[in-house]
């Protein structure tokens, strides 16, 4: 066994060389874009790593350029903040109350609510884009924030994830707290929430990100250019910014960092959910 | 222990989804039914009913046909590349005893990314005069219209998706390797296994439950493929990259067809259901088959 030690030292070095080069290969397209973000305007896309740097791409963020139209992009960021955040916190909300009541509140349908959960989860969305759509333009809330935030209020996955994670709660915690004489309200917010902070932490991000770079749905329900969020406008530049690609590029940093500054603040929590949510 | 009080508390919950339910789900999914058997055109105020058209019609469109082609395609694109990336990055990183979670973090990133963005880096990465296309040209004399031909244009998108949900997946597959208990090894190892042996008699049948949890989620992605294609091809060329949500969007929004889109959409539904049941079946027959499960 005197060289097997040895053996396995190396092995362990050859891996993480490996893991480096494969790492570095992975994050290579984030580096491109904030490099190229940054880049003078002769080099963007021109080189693999740009040599000569500017901020012109970031001061078009704030003054919107030569393409005519005044500061679109910090007004989709605010447009996609206020949607974002809106819509999560209630997929959140919403998540945690029916999750609750299909876990720990016994009641006459709730079999069958469940069930209805299940099948709505596991069914092709696609087929609801058109009526969905329909919806918004009859009850009037075409082209507004509402748009984007009601009929993403909830989360099937959301409910599903508290559901299983509120069921593995014991039932005497619930059971004291309701001899103590604690309402459900107050046992969900005061018992159930802070038990379930590392889910919470996964639920929320997923939530955040997947809201944040939604595509179609926004797309089709917002038309003026002072409503769009900042992932649709992206979309609906390449065409007009085509010879402009620096600000594109500044525009996309602007769209990715916020989330990944999320990731880091809620790192740890997600790392101890993940593990949870994996089982 | 069901009483009046809280079957109230019970109800007063759930009313949230119950209402999103029926409002934005069930509502819908009748309207979708009915404006598929219609002509409206999203804004005329009147319609007719046409019956099966719209479905025949569906049937014989060469944007439709290609949707149920394309779907498979990335399917069989997507996947081995994906599982291959992921499975590749965990056993490299699992049980790494410094920085582990690092990289776990570190391959997670991409995942965060929006799809609109993606799409502009690789636009960028392969533009006219990009160092890439530059390379080539100086040096092996190539021009290539990389998402103006039909395979490439559908490796490219297939590949921005394996980039995106490796990190994902590999989270997945490293707990599921990690949960492996290292006294099988050991085992093994005195049984004089070699290397080959270890990752398919061992290594494979237990990491079978995060597999098929990968495997599954992967092949749902392949039925939801917008942004991307939306962004570099629009679909095509000539509808090689066509996916369901490309055509009836088009269909839709585009040509303003509301109820041929739905009809476009209640056989996507139907095809994607029927195939999600085929091959969770198949997954599971071979995880028998094998005595995985």
């Amino acid at each position: 066994m005197v060289g097997s030690n040895k053996n396995r030292k190396s092995r362990l070095a050859v891996r993480y060389v490996l893991a480096t080069i494969l790492l570095l290969i992975m994050v290579y397209p984030y580096l491109y874009m904030v490099l190229n973000s940054f880049a003078d305007w002769t080099q963007v896309d021109r080189q693999l790593i740009p040599s000569k740097f500017s901020f012109k791409s970031y001061e078009w963020l704030f003054t919107g350029g030569d393409v005519g139209i005044a500061r679109p992009w910090m007004n989709a960021f605010f447009n996609s903040v206020i949607v974002s955040i809106a819509s999560t916190v209630l997929m959140m909300l919403f998540g945690v109350m029916v999750a609750y009541a299909l876990a720990k509140l016994n009641f006459r349908g709730r079999n069958a609510i469940n069930n209805f959960v299940l099948f709505h989860m596991f069914f092709p969305a696609i087929i609801l884009l058109i009526p969905n759509f329909l919806i918004i333009q009859k009850v009037g809330l075409y082209d507004t924030y509402w748009a984007m935030i009601i009929p993403k209020a909830v989360s099937l996955w959301a409910i599903f994830m508290y559901t299983n994670f509120f069921k593995a709660v014991p039932d005497a915690f619930i059971e004291a707290a309701k001899l103590d004489g604690a309402s459900d309200f107050k046992i969900l917010y005061k018992i159930m929430m802070p038990m379930s902070k590392s889910i919470t932490a996964v639920i929320f991000l997923f939530l955040l990100m997947e809201r944040w770079t939604e595509l179609l749905w926004d797309m089709i329900v917002v038309r003026s250019d002072n409503m769009l969020t900042l992932n649709v406008l992206l979309s609906q530049m390449f065409g007009p910014y085509g010879s402009y690609p620096g600000p594109l590029y500044a525009a996309s940093v602007l769209l990715t960092v916020p989330i990944i500054i999320m990731f880091a603040i809620f790192g740890k929590k997600f790392k101890e959910g993940m593990q949870f949510s994996l089982k | 222990m069901i009483n009046k009080q809280n079957n109230k508390l019970g109800w007063l919950f759930a009313s949230p989804y119950i209402i999103f339910g029926l409002v934005f789900f069930l509502g819908p999914l009748l309207w979708s039914l009915y404006l598929s058997f219609t002509n409206w055109d999203l804004i005329a105020p009147t319609y007719d009913f046409v019956g099966m058209d719209n479905f025949k019609k569906a049937m014989h469109a060469p944007g439709v046909q290609a949707s149920f082609w394309v779907t498979y395609k990335f399917m069989m694109l997507f996947v081995p590349l994906v599982i291959v990336m992921s499975l590749g990055v965990a056993l490299v990183i699992q049980g790494l005893p410094k920085f582990k979670s690092v990289y776990l973090i570190g391959f997670f990133l991409p995942y965060l990314s929006s799809g609109v963005v993606a799409s502009l880096i690789v636009q960028g990465f392969l533009s006219y005069n990009s160092p890439v296309n530059e390379f080539l040209r100086k040096t092996f004399g190539l021009n290539i219209d990389w998402l103006g031909t039909p395979l490439s244009a559908l490796f490219i998108v297939g590949l921005i998706l394996a980039w995106k949900f490796t990190g994902y997946y590999a989270l997945i597959l490293t707990s599921g390797l990690e949960s492996i208990d290292k006294e099988v090894y050991e085992a093994a190892a005195i049984d004089g296994v070699t290397q080959g042996q270890r990752f398919w008699k061992i290594t494979l049948p237990l990491l079978y439950p995060a597999l098929y949890t990968t495997l599954i989620l992967a092949f749902g992605v392949t039925f939801g493929i917008f942004t991307e294609v939306y962004q570099l091809t629009g679909g095509g060329p000539n509808f090689a990259t066509n996916t369901w949500q490309m055509e009836i969007f088009n269909q839709a929004f585009t040509n303003l067809q509301a109820g041929y889109a739905s009809a476009i959409a209640i056989m996507a539904s139907i095809v994607t259901f029927i195939s999600i049941f085929v091959i969770r079946k198949l997954l599971e027959s071979w995880g028998k088959r094998n005595g995985w499960v």
